[in-house]
């Protein structure tokens, strides 16, 4: 295939993978994945009550002296 | 006022009922993605040591070519490419997959669906890799970089691909949370645009300039749509998980991500500036390029205002010291990939090694760090057993970041001013190359360090999968569902 067809293969592709992100855009609109509520709290999704926010999970380096309540246990 | 002690009594018993739910469900989540989990990452491992040991072989042929040169097999032009393809889809894909395995069932916080899927792509992965890797030493290489492998062993990648898409999907569909997190993002964009790029640029319809361009469209791709959508949905989760504090702005991820989307999959046709294309397609690659300031801006600035202030935890967490330098490695290698795409800088850059240098600041300081970084996190929550020896870690750290800084320093440099010489007509090629010989020992050291900081990782890793080593109870304690939910 020579440049210009291979070109327009590229293009094509390319407009179906934007076409692509262009759906999920627009279904993330339709299920108010932008609202102001999802927003504010999007971001503590991976936290929860027992890896909460305030709490470090991952302290290996920590000396055992040094201990606190800031421990996970999961 | 406060509140009767009746009624405080039912707030805590209600509080620690949910506590004691949230963490059986959480720890179910990572029982059920723990084997597929653990058969990615043990994978990628593997292909880790083989890849380096390709890497180390390869780069010491730079400085002695007559080393082991009496074979075909074991020639530079065969070695080098299997290199490439162990360390990316063998490691990074194939970690990378382990970690999205465990990532999605965190994020959906859903146990993984159709996890038989997940087995039989990893396999066929594993085979697809040994068939193209095997088929390139024989001498039977595509010949284009990125795209050695011949289309059988493309194929059964491809299809280990889908499979492991098609889990993922379901996974996603069936997920518990409202809200898809900024690292969900990126994955599902890796996991819809991959295997269409991989596909196409498998087809073998191109031929002469067409290929090149195709060739170098796909390349950059394929960094732009699955390794660094590895490394940044790693980073959205592991920074503000071990800190213990969300992303500074959610309003900057998500923009972040979609101008990503925007601009990112422009970029290929920079690699061909000075080529037989037409101009307006390589402008437009620049262009794009240069745009890639607005998501990688986004992303520095969260990372960076994430972490302001809780940087100390670095002396105490594995998995933050190797994200967090991952991070500012793609702050990094993203500026200096947008420079690089410019005319001017291209003059001198382009056919050197300054690129190689760049493109390992890309994939191993920035993705492979992350993914190091993702494995120490990961691996204890799943094996149920701590990392045995702390000391090990810090070797591997420090081995890693010295060899990749010895490394791309060395390329950077001996590449910049390779280039400034093959610039000056009045210098004999020859001694274009001579000018290079200690610069490019200066990048064997640094593959030499980085190669034994793997086999630590590789000996560690086996530690925690067979649990040996001494069982540590402290600081962290990784339990079994039924120690958590036994009175």
């Amino acid at each position: 295939m020579t440049l210009l067809p291979a070109l327009l293969v590229i293009v094509i592709v390319a407009i179906v993978g934007a076409s692509l992100a262009l759906a999920a855009f627009f279904w993330a609109l339709r299920t108010k994945q932008f609202s102001v509520k999802q927003l504010n709290e999007g971001a503590s999704v991976i936290f929860d009550s027992v890896e909460h926010v305030g709490k470090p999970t991952d302290q290996l380096f920590k000396k055992p002296g040094l201990q606190n309540d800031e421990q996970t246990s999961g | 006022m406060s509140r009767p002690p009746a009624e405080r009594q039912v707030s805590r018993t209600i509080a620690a009922d949910q506590r004691l739910s949230d963490e059986l469900t959480r720890i179910g989540i990572d029982d059920s993605a723990a084997s597929p989990t653990v058969l990615f990452l043990a994978s990628g491992v593997a292909w880790l040591l083989i890849g380096s040991l390709m890497g180390l072989i390869a780069s010491v042929k730079l400085d002695l070519p007559d080393w082991l040169g009496g074979a075909g097999p074991i020639t530079f032009g065969r070695l080098r490419p299997v290199h490439l393809n162990a360390v990316t889809y063998g490691w990074i894909s194939l970690a990378g997959s382990g970690m999205i395995v465990w990532l999605m069932g965190r994020l959906c916080r859903t146990h993984i669906r159709w996890t038989a899927l997940l087995f039989l792509s990893a396999i066929l992965w594993n085979i697809g890799l040994f068939l193209g890797s095997a088929l390139v030493i024989l001498g039977y290489s595509g010949g284009m970089e990125w795209l050695e492998f011949p289309l059988p062993a493309a194929a059964v990648i491809a299809l280990a691909f889908i499979l492991f898409a098609l889990s993922m999907f379901r996974t996603f569909a069936a997920r518990q949370v409202e809200h898809v997190y900024v690292s969900l993002w990126y994955i599902l964009a890796s996991l819809t645009w991959f295997p269409l790029l991989y596909v196409i640029a498998n087809a073998g319809l191109y031929q002469g300039v067409g290929e090149a361009a195709m060739n170098w469209w796909y390349g950059h791709n394929a960094i732009t749509v699955w390794f660094t959508p590895i490394g940044l949905a790693g980073a959205y989760y592991f920074i503000p998980k071990v800190i213990g504090r969300p992303i500074y702005s959610y309003y900057l991820g998500l923009l972040g991500f979609w101008s990503f989307a925007l601009f990112y999959n422009w970029n290929g046709l920079h690699h061909l500036v000075g080529g037989p294309l037409p101009t307006w397609a390589i402008s437009v690659s620049i262009v794009a390029s240069l745009m890639m300031f607005v998501p990688v801006l986004a992303v520095a600035v969260n990372h960076h205002m994430t972490a302001l202030g809780h940087l100390s935890m670095i002396r105490y967490s594995p998995t933050l010291r190797f994200v967090v330098f991952g991070a500012m490695s793609y702050t990094a290698t993203s500026f200096q990939g947008s420079l690089e795409a410019t005319r001017s800088v291209q003059e001198v850059a382009h056919f050197t090694h300054y690129t190689v240098g760049h493109a390992h600041l890309g994939m191993y300081a920035f993705v492979t760090m992350v993914l190091f970084g993702a494995v120490y996190y990961i691996m204890p929550r799943i094996a149920k057993w701590e990392w045995p020896y702390p000391n090990l870690i810090k070797v591997h750290f420090w081995l890693s970041a010295a060899g990749i800084a010895i490394y791309f320093l060395s390329l950077t440099l001996g590449g910049w001013l390779q280039g400034l010489a093959m610039n000056t007509p009045s210098i004999p090629f020859i001694d274009t190359v001579n000018l290079t010989k200690p610069y490019l020992w200066g990048r064997a050291v640094g593959g030499t360090l980085m190669t034994i900081g793997h086999c630590v990782f590789a000996y560690h890793f086996l530690l925690v999968i067979h649990r040996a080593g001494p069982k540590r109870f402290a600081p962290v304690w990784f339990r079994k569902a039924e120690e958590v939910a036994a009175p």
